[in-house]
This record gives C-alpha cells, structure tokens and sequence, in this order.
C-alpha cells in the first residue's frame, strides 16, 4: 500500500494507481456476480416472526384437519351405504344401524364444513411468501391415513357400529387436540389473529360434545 | 388494538356485564323448563357458574383499581321466551353473548388475561352448543370480522 502512495505521488496525478484499481475490480467481482444471480446469492433470508410461522402451522393443521374428515366420510359411507356385505338391504328401509349411521355421516359432514370455514379464515390472513406455501397434499394424506381406523371400516368381523364409534372416537380426540394447541399458541400474537385462535378453539371444543351425540345415537 | 390498562378494564367491565345479563338470563330459562328435569338441573348449573365468573371479574376489576358496576334489577332478554325450547335458544344466546364479551378480552397483550379470556370463549361455546345441540364456526366472532 505504501509502495502505491509512493508511485501515486510520484506522477501528480490525485487519482488511484493502476494496482489499486485492479485490486478494487477485483473486490467487486463478487458484488457483480451477486448482482446477476439475483437475491438468492445475498444469502439465506431471515426466518419468519413467529405469528406468521404459527399462522402457517395453523393452516397446515386444519389442511390435515379437513382431509381427515375426508377421510372419515369415505369411510362412514362406504361401511354404511353399502347395506352391509351380506344382507344387501335397502338403505334407509332397514331402521336403526342405518339411520344412525345417516346420522354420523350428517354430524361429520357438518363439522367438515365447519373446518373448512376455519382454514379459509385462516388462509385470509396470510399471503403466502414462496418459502412458507404448504404443501398440503402429502402432510394431510399421512394424517389422515395414519389414523388407526383407516381401512377398518369394511373389516369382516367389526360390525358398522362399532366402525363408526372408532372413527368419531378419533376426529373427537384429534378435535380436543387440535384446540388446546391453538389456545396454547396465543401468546405475542396480534389481537385479530389471537381473536380468530381462540375463536376456532373454541369451535374445535364443541365439536366433541356433538360428535359424541352422534356416536350415541342409535 | 394495543390495550391501555384504562381499555383492559372496560374489557373486564364489559365481560362482567355479560356475565351479570347471562346470570339474570338463566333465571328466565330455568323458570321455562320443566320442573326438577335435568335441563332445569343445567340450567342452574349455568347460572352458577355465570355467578363465580361475575365474582372473579368483580375481583380483577378491584384488583387493576377499577369500580366494577353493580348487576341491574333487570336485563333486555335479546329473545321473547314463553316454552322450554325458546328458553334453549335463550341460553344459547347468551353464551354467544358472553363468549363476544370474553372474545374481546383475548385482544388484550397479557398473556394470563388472553389465556382467560380464551378459556371462558371455549367454556361459553361448550354450554351454547350443549342447548343448541349444534355448533358454531365462530363462536363469538362478530361476522363483520370475518374475511370473504
């Protein structure tokens, strides 16, 4: 450096020497480069606040949720439209296992429609940067299939009733879950956010109660 | 919608009056049902707890310096009730009223008064959906809140 104010000096000239010019256009390679590659090459961006990665975990849940329910209507009405494997009866004409059957089917239809309302306000409330889009697609399936029940529906030796206590016995536990983690997540949310937590909770809570009504109806 | 400790007591003020009308109210629906049944049963079992849930907001509000109002002689009933099943939609209709009032207290940034507040929107919505026999997608949120 001192070699460059000397040459620099030497000539009159106030401006930098030819070495000093190669050594800062070679500083700013890396500038240059990054600037052609684009944002990505600044480094990875900063993590998200944390109500945005609650929010997206909320979403992701009732996804889940909702597919689950899916799930659990296939299975009603695949083990109580049939008619059962051996008697082939009509339907509705049949009385009670089927009636209640149309009962569950009715009671988890319901509360499907219900979550869906949930994850559509949910949704709202985000706009989806590229990084945080859910996919829900696999998580929701593995949920859903991960259930115990799945499949059990038409199994030879269970009869329907107690196919159908299975499959509520499980959206009930998953509900109470569901809405002690939102009333658990409330902490440093904004307001309205915190507001629509507690209020979807507080639906999820209910859904036990009705979905336990509907497995005990007859 | 940051909470001064002034609006956090009107919260709690507006909460205890929700309360204090629920109470009322329940006295209106158990007069409606059937003598000694398990609907009257419930019915005092809500009243109850409307009782204790006006006395712990009485006692947060003393607490925070504020002057809890006292409960009025008497309550606009938001429906008309003269049979049991109107006296259900009665209970239920005050349980989404104070779920509102308990709803706006989640607003609130302290986490043990959100944390309340939650608990008694979901206690609220259970008894609701207990007389209704259905559930809400909202219970306690104010339609024009919602979004699409």
């Amino acid at each position: 450096m001192l070699e460059d104010a000397e040459v620099t000096g030497d000539g009159g000239s106030p401006g930098p020497s030819r070495r000093a010019l190669l050594a800062g256009a070679a500083a700013s390679l890396p500038l240059l480069l990054t600037a052609c590659k684009g944002v990505q090459a600044l480094g990875t961006p900063p993590p998200p606040a944390r109500d945005i990665r609650v929010l997206a975990a909320a979403i992701a849940a009732e996804e889940a949720m909702v597919a689950r329910y899916a799930a659990a209507l296939r299975q009603l009405t695949a083990g109580g439209g049939t008619g059962g494997a051996g008697g082939g009866t009509g339907g509705g004409a049949a009385g009670g296992p089927a009636g209640a059957g149309a009962a569950a089917v009715a009671a988890v239809a319901a509360v499907r429609a219900e979550h869906v309302a949930h994850l559509a306000q949910l949704r709202s409330r985000l706009i989806h940067p590229p990084a945080l889009t859910s996919s829900p697609g696999p998580s929701a399936a593995a949920t859903a299939s991960a259930s115990p029940s799945a499949g059990a529906g038409a199994g030879a030796g269970t009869g329907a009733r107690a196919s159908r206590k299975l499959v509520l016995s499980e959206l009930e536990q998953a509900e109470q879950t569901a809405s002690d983690r939102l009333i658990g997540q409330l902490d440093g949310l904004p307001p309205a956010l915190a507001q629509l937590f507690a209020s979807i909770a507080a639906s999820e809570a209910t859904h036990v109660p009705y979905l336990r009504a509907a497995g005990q109806s007859r | 919608m940051t909470a001064s400790p002034v609006s956090v007591v009107a919260l709690l003020r507006a909460a205890l009056e929700a309360e204090q009308a629920a109470s009322y109210g329940y006295g209106v629906v158990g007069s409606h049902l059937p003598q000694s049944s398990a609907q009257q049963g419930a019915a005092t079992t809500d009243w109850i707890t409307h009782l204790r849930a006006a006395d712990y907001l009485t006692a947060l509000i003393q607490a925070r310096g504020g002057t809890p109002a006292p409960a009025a002689v008497a309550y606009q009933l938001p429906v008309p009730v003269q049979t049991a099943a109107q006296a259900r939609v009665l209970a239920a209709a005050l349980e989404e009223r104070v779920a509102q009032a308990y709803l706006a207290l989640v607003a609130v940034p302290e986490p043990a008064l959100r944390s309340y507040g939650a608990g008694q929107v979901r206690a609220a919505a259970l008894r609701a959906e207990a007389w209704r026999g259905s559930t809400e997608p909202f219970p306690g949120l104010p339609a024009a809140s919602l979004r699409g």
